[in-house]
């Protein structure tokens, strides 16, 4: 009796198990297979450069000149970087994109969040005019100034200095509208209670419109601070002084004469980039919402 | 105890007038309801009082003093908003603490009142934590907690509890009364739930389009409403109002003639002689529901609709004057399509002319 038993419970466990199998089968999805692996094809293709970068910095130069397609380097070396680090004024240069991109951020940061809360919350004569003119400014490119930029700051005798480097990335429209746009949606009530609290305009922005919208301003200063950092063409322009050169700038100087030593530059691009990489991994989250905030969605 | 006067203050909004020529007077300790349907000009009133909106024309006193021109924190008022506008980014501490820490007290005399207020409000256990943590009842007493820290002349409350559930409201409205007993200040309330009017306080102002329809206590306007604007605000289900032909009156009362022949002596509050086009005001319950054929029969109908609500019935009649609604008792047997008689509570009847005013 009990063997039957034992038997039948076997029998009703395969069946369970190739029924179980038959499903899995029918759930395969054969579509959804083929776009997996087309985006792993795309992101390879988007990381194959980045990973050649990094592989031929740790390639000796006469290695990275040979024919052919080396994906691994015969001779590990460290020698690029310790050249750039060594040899050139790379730590000067961290320096002056730390002091540049910082200053930028912080005074950024300020600027816009004080003119969207004057424009947002305040009533003074011009304050239409004003908006509009900001608004104006958005639609100006960067390039479209520049010629003008260089001549004013020559003008002010500050060509081959951080400040000239600083100033004319402070003007930053879209920080202000995105600064608008955030304290136009904070709910009048707030402003009223505190007005009823006691709070004047300055205790109003800074005690409670500012906090209230923290998120957007670590949003707005990481993406303020990577432009920043990553901006190559003013401060190419503005600065010819290896003393006063930012790290994307000293890249261009890392030469000798012998001509372009590519293990060396991408050592030095390497080098580079890494605290924009490692501000981005850490704030990832802030960095998308910046940019979605800039794209007009609201995070 | 702090008084409140308005006296002849209008609020214009470009071409539109919120509040016309109106004077009021809040008594110290009084707990005053503004109550009124949206866009009456209630909360434009007491925005006004809080300092929040120009006065357009006229004057504010809070005692006798002449606040008109005064900043909204000088006022001594402090004010309970519908959203409790708690800022998100502190922690009630904080919240409760706001207005101190910006009247430069140190952390010491704030931490004190803090625990005070929150000890009154049983808030202790919540102190740390933000407005996204608190549920709809504890943020409102939260923001009680902020108006009571500032230790104000008048406590202003705008809807306060529009936002809660109604179990969540019920509990809230005693606890406010509490509150009021205990501390016996003067607090103006703007609602447009009766319920909460009556139910809160000992004085009701009913606006009506930027107007005092009506001031009085909560029995005075429901079984004495000026108009008809308020006796249909007061009350719930609303009165009945059957048109009747006036006959003449004597001895306080007026014979008015119901659409179906009936007739009823209903009380009139003036002399006379009134023009024979009125209207007969009804609640709910001073119907009486009898045999259709019974003496005392004033109106007969159908039962159209009946909804059960435990401690009462009430029931929706097609009648001859028009559908009625009646309120029965608890358990009452009645099913849609009977037949009933109803007989009208003559002394609580209320007759309206064809102004809208009270006879």
């Amino acid at each position: 009796m009990s063997a039957t038993t034992g038997s039948a419970d076997a029998r009703g466990a395969a069946i369970a198990a190739s029924a179980q199998r038959l499903n899995r089968l029918r759930a395969f999805d054969f579509i959804g297979l083929m776009v997996t692996l087309g985006t792993l094809l795309l992101a390879a293709l988007w990381a194959f450069p980045l990973y050649w970068a990094l592989v031929t910095t740790f390639k000796p130069e006469s290695e990275v000149v040979q024919t052919g397609l080396h994906l691994w380097p015969e001779h590990f070396t460290l020698e690029n970087y310790g050249q750039v680090l060594f040899d050139t004024k790379i730590g000067l240069w961290y320096v002056n994109s730390l002091i540049t991109s910082g200053a930028t951020t912080i005074i950024v940061v300020i600027m816009s969040a004080g003119a969207g809360y004057a424009i947002s919350q305040l009533n003074f004569p011009g304050r239409r005019l004003f908006w509009w003119t900001i608004m104006a400014s958005f639609m100006v490119p960067f390039q479209a100034l520049i010629v003008n930029q260089f001549v004013l700051m020559a003008q002010f005798h500050l060509v081959n200095t951080l400040t000239a480097v600083v100033a004319p990335q402070l003007i930053a429209p879209v920080a202000v509208i995105i600064y608008k746009q955030f304290f136009d949606s904070v709910p009048r009530d707030f402003r009223e209670a505190a007005t009823i609290d006691g709070a004047g305009e300055f205790q109003l922005f800074f005690r409670v419109y500012l906090p209230m919208n923290w998120g957007v301003t670590t949003a707005l200063a990481i993406i303020i601070f990577i432009g920043a950092w990553n901006n190559f063409l003013w401060p190419f322009l503005a600065v010819t002084e290896q003393e006063k050169m930012n790290v994307t700038v000293g890249i261009t100087q890392v030469f000798d004469a012998f001509g372009v030593k590519y293990a060396r530059e991408l050592a030095t691009a390497m080098l580079a980039a890494l605290p924009v990489a490692a501000i981005y991994l850490v704030f990832q989250r802030r960095v998308t919402q910046a940019i979605m905030l800039t794209a007009g969605i609201k995070g | 105890m702090h008084s409140v006067e308005l006296r002849n203050v209008s609020k214009r909004y470009g071409a539109v007038q919120a509040i016309s020529d109106l004077s009021l007077s809040v008594a110290p300790g009084s707990f005053t309801a503004l109550l009124g349907p949206s866009g009456c000009g209630k909360s434009t009133l007491l925005r006004m009082i809080a300092g929040l909106e120009e006065i357009t024309q006229g004057q504010c006193f809070i005692d006798d003093d002449d606040v008109t021109l005064t900043p909204p924190a000088k006022r001594r008022i402090a004010m309970v908003f519908q959203s409790y506008a708690l800022y998100p980014h502190m922690t009630v501490r904080q919240n409760i603490a706001f207005s101190l820490s910006l009247a430069g007290q140190s952390r010491k005399a704030q931490n004190e009142q803090t625990d005070k207020v929150a000890k009154l409000l049983q808030l202790e256990a919540l102190l740390d934590r933000r407005p996204a943590q608190l549920s709809g009842g504890q943020r409102q007493r939260v923001a009680i907690g902020r108006a009571l820290v500032r230790d104000p002349a008048v406590f202003l409350f705008d809807e306060p509890l529009s936002n809660l559930d109604a179990m969540l409201r019920g509990q809230m409205r005693v606890e406010l009364a509490k509150l009021h007993q205990d501390l016996g200040a003067t607090m103006i309330y703007v609602t447009h739930d009766q319920v909460e009017a009556m139910t809160l306080a000992d004085r009701i102002v009913v606006l009506d389009k930027g107007r005092i329809s009506q001031i009085g206590s909560p029995l005075d306007l429901y079984n004495a409403p000026a108009n008809k604007f308020v006796a249909s605000f007061i009350g719930s289900p609303g009165m009945n109002f059957l048109p009747v032909t006036l006959g003449g009156a004597a001895s306080g009362r007026a014979k008015a003639t119901l659409a179906g022949g009936a007739t009823v002596e209903a009380p009139v509050r003036s002399a006379g002689p009134f023009a024979p086009d009125a209207e007969l005001g009804i609640r709910p319950e001073h119907f009486a529901l009898v045999a259709p054929d019974a003496p005392g029969s004033a109106l007969t109908g159908a039962i159209s609709l009946v909804e059960h609500l435990g401690n009462s019935t009430i029931l929706h009649v097609d009648t001859s004057a028009g559908p009625l609604i009646v309120e029965g008792e608890g358990n009452l047997a009645a099913k849609v399509g009977d037949r009933v008689g109803l007989a009208v509570d003559a002394d609580r009847a209320q007759l309206f002319g064809a102004d809208g005013n009270a006879l």
